[in-house]
């Protein structure tokens, strides 16, 4: 058997609000011990023991990020490794990739290829209906067997009405979510099918008509919330807003909370990080869908964030490659990478004083876990030992040159916290020099 | 032209322009002081009168890469560089190799590679030339990008105005058309409001972008509200190729509302004076018979003006570029 003890660690559970100094053991996947004063010789008897010194650091449950893109020239292994390099212990994947996750077989096959220990867990959406048209419903029952956690169309939204009145009546039905990414097309100009294609390329108002780039009015994310909020109510499903962005859709998903709907959201740290000024160079890290939103829509965000409306911060993590954006701004790719970013640009709320951080963590562990029914993520005797240790206060700078996936949007920004170790099923996946040098046995 | 003697401050500028940057890419965020004196000088180059048989710009090679169709900015950016003696390849995007897939960074390089002087770039995308004066280290000038800007448009229509009236600052100038979609009408508007002109733009509301207003210029549904008194009226090309078939009824209904016709243009100052940048639809924005009223069309002025003024920007990066050397 091995043990591994963390020496006086600053213990942050967001499921029971323990926050207090500890020891902290843990015996092959399991928690062992939490207690104030562990004595090694207990455990001593058969079997290896490491002794970390973990003065002045926190350890908390392993982040789960409910909204990852996989894509075309990324491979999976690689992403679950990077995440768990940056705290996640459990992410969510779109269907939207290739070849779309829209049957049984591949969930199956996808779940079981992800399945190594000291690795990223990966949970998988199935894609709500079988092609692009999103006019047939998959076969959601039999691949929520699979283990899929939750439906939707990824990046593009459920469009028809009648198609979503019956995919989420079919998922309330399994007990799933229905998640949306909340844009009318016709609007942002994205549905390939209409005659009036424009192609909407950032937020519409001042700075588009600077910049001369094709706007999407904000209000194309409220039209569709709106109409789908009427639809949950209808059907009594679990309907999930994905990286929302506009205060309308916010005000709009607060008051379907007041009146007891299963209406949740997540957004992005782009939405409360950074607002559409950021594109006046054109510069193309910035081209993400959502668009860069005013900076009213940013702050909308933030009280959202803080008075609950909004459940969750999910990385959204788009990566894209240099080629396709090192392109004018109109042929550029949309998205930005997020994994390596979620936590320290969620941290950064906390150092803002915005959130405390015990909220921040809950936003990153027991509030996904809650929206998409998953189990509870939770530091306690005889749990499931996934979790991370960080430093909240180390100071940094994101640079690109140092992250293995691109662009980010966060480029120089500087910030404060490290992630130092994750520990996935019991197991060491990711420790840095940092804890390495803490290490007294 | 009479105005023009007047005008004493010509003789200062009758030297070669420093300017603050390697490029001309945008007229946004450019100094009035610098807009003046580019002015200046190209009107210098007008009174030239085509004899220049300057050679200042021996050796200085050009490349015209256009990435969309035209034929008057092309040539007109072809004859400046030509007069002060440069040499001049033009080479047409269109078609070769973005249809071969090659990124528009590697045709950028390539032509980099190639060690010209200055690149004059016009792209469809808005942004595209930055892109190239982020990348490459030759003078680049934005020749129309997407529906961003169009500067040496602007400059061009600057000094039309400034020959015919004699000044710009306080003249109530109506922009007129397709604004949404106008690169042209962007450009004008950060020049035309930094030389202190009142700016109106007037469209129908879905071809006005949104919050044009924060440009610091008056907007206006109602031609006939939006021309009243105006000493210039603008006229823009109704963008077809950028339309999508839900902005206008049809262009009868367009013609109604938005032509210039005699009947709306009484409504300007008696002087007014007409301005396209080409090319025109007769009947659609302007009714035929204004185009060719040569006592108010300053349209043929604005084209001829376009080589003067290219001149006077391509003589200026030159300078500026061996000023930085000579630093």
């Amino acid at each position: 058997m091995t043990f591994t003890v963390l020496k006086s660690i600053k213990v942050l559970n967001p499921k029971t609000y323990f926050n207090d100094i500890s020891d902290v053991v843990i015996c092959n996947d399991k928690i062992f011990s939490i207690c104030k004063d562990f004595k090694t010789e207990v455990s001593h008897q058969d079997g290896q023991i490491n002794i970390y010194d973990c003065n002045g650091l926190t350890m908390s449950p392993g982040l789960i990020d409910m909204r990852v893109n996989i894509g075309k020239t990324e491979n999976l292994t690689a992403i679950q490794k990077i995440a768990a390099e940056n705290g996640i212990t459990s992410m969510v994947i779109l269907p939207n990739q290739t070849p779309k996750l829209n049957n049984p077989s591949i969930i199956d096959h996808i779940k079981r290829q992800s399945e190594t220990p000291n690795l990223t867990k990966v949970n998988i959406y199935g894609a709500a209906t079988k092609d692009d048209h999103g006019l047939e419903m998959s076969e959601i029952g039999l691949m929520s067997e699979m283990g899929a956690i939750g439906f939707t169309n990824g990046n593009k939204s459920i469009k028809n009405s009648l198609v979503m009145r019956r995919l989420m009546s079919y998922a309330a039905m399994i007990n799933r979510p229905i998640i949306q990414h909340a844009e009318d097309e016709d609007l942002s100009g994205l549905n390939k099918a209409s005659t009036t294609l424009i192609n909407g390329e950032m937020n519409e108002g001042e700075i588009s008509t600077r910049l001369g780039l094709i706007g999407i009015p904000s209000c194309a994310e409220v039209i569709i919330v709106e109409r789908d909020i009427r639809l949950a109510k209808l059907t009594g499903a679990s309907y999930h807003v994905a990286h929302i962005s506009t205060r309308d859709s916010i005000n709009v998903i607060r008051e379907a909370k007041k009146i007891g709907l299963k209406v949740t959201c997540d957004t992005a740290p782009p939405y409360f990080a950074l607002n559409e000024t950021s594109l006046l160079s054109y510069n193309t890290a910035f081209k993400l869908s959502p668009p860069l939103r005013k900076e009213d829509d940013r702050l909308a965000v933030i009280e959202g964030i803080q008075d609950g409306t909004i459940d969750a911060i999910a990385s959204d993590h788009r990566a894209r490659s240099k080629d396709t954006k090192a392109q004018p701004f109109s042929a550029a790719s949309v998205g930005a990478s997020g994994i390596e970013t979620l936590f320290l640009m969620t941290l950064e709320l906390v150092h803002k004083k915005i959130i405390d951080l015990n909220k921040a963590i809950s936003l990153l562990t027991i509030n996904p876990a809650n929206v998409l029914k998953m189990e509870k993520p939770s530091l306690e005797k005889d749990g499931l030992a996934d979790f991370i240790i960080f430093d909240e206060n180390c100071h940094d700078v994101i640079n690109q040159n140092n992250l293995k996936t691109s662009p980010t949007p966060f480029d120089q920004r500087k910030i404060k916290g490290k992630i130092l170790g994750t520990f996935i099923n019991g197991q060491l996946a990711h420790i840095n020099q940092m804890l390495k040098n803490r290490i007294i046995k | 032209m009479n105005e023009l003697k007047k005008n004493k401050n010509k003789v200062f500028f009758s030297s070669p322009i420093k300017l603050s940057s390697n490029h001309l890419l945008a007229i946004e965020g450019m100094e009035k002081s610098e807009i003046q004196k580019l002015i200046e000088r190209a009107d210098y180059f007008a009174n030239l009168d085509r004899h220049t048989n300057t050679k200042v710009l021996q050796g200085y090679v050009v490349l015209n890469v256009f990435f969309e169709n035209s034929t008057r900015t092309r040539v007109s950016f072809e004859l400046a560089a030509r007069r002060l003696g440069a040499e001049v390849i033009n080479i047409s995007l269109i078609n070769s190799s973005i249809k071969k897939g090659e990124s528009l960074l590697d045709t950028a390089s390539t032509l980099n590679a190639m060690r010209p002087d200055l690149l004059i770039v016009r792209h469809p995308h808005s942004g595209a030339p930055l892109l190239f004066a982020d990348y490459l280290n030759c003078s680049i000038i934005n020749a129309g990008d997407g529906r961003h800007e169009h500067p040496t448009q602007a400059l061009l229509d600057a000094l039309t105005i400034k020959r015919r009236v004699g000044y710009l600052e306080g003249l109530k100038i109506s922009i007129c058309g397709d604004i949404a979609n106008s690169r042209v009408a962007r450009s004008n508007i950060h020049l035309l409001t930094t030389m202190g002109a009142e700016v109106r733009c007037v469209a129908p509301s879905t071809l006005m972008p949104s919050n044009l207003e924060n440009l610091g210029v008056k907007c206006f549904s109602n031609m006939k509200m939006g021309i009243k008194d105006a000493d210039v009226v603008m006229l823009l090309r109704l963008q077809n190729e950028r339309m999508t078939g839900t902005e206008n009824p049809s262009e009868r209904e367009y013609f109604k509302f938005f032509g210039l016709d005699e009947a709306k243009l009484a409504l300007a100052n008696p002087n007014a004076v007409i301005m396209h940048p080409g090319p025109m639809n007769r009947g659609v924005e302007i009714a035929s018979a204004l185009a060719d009223d040569t006592n108010r069309s300053l349209i043929k002025t604005q084209v001829e003006m376009g080589v003067a003024v290219r001149m006077s920007i391509i003589e200026a990066l030159n300078h500026t570029k061996n000023n930085m050397k000579k630093n």
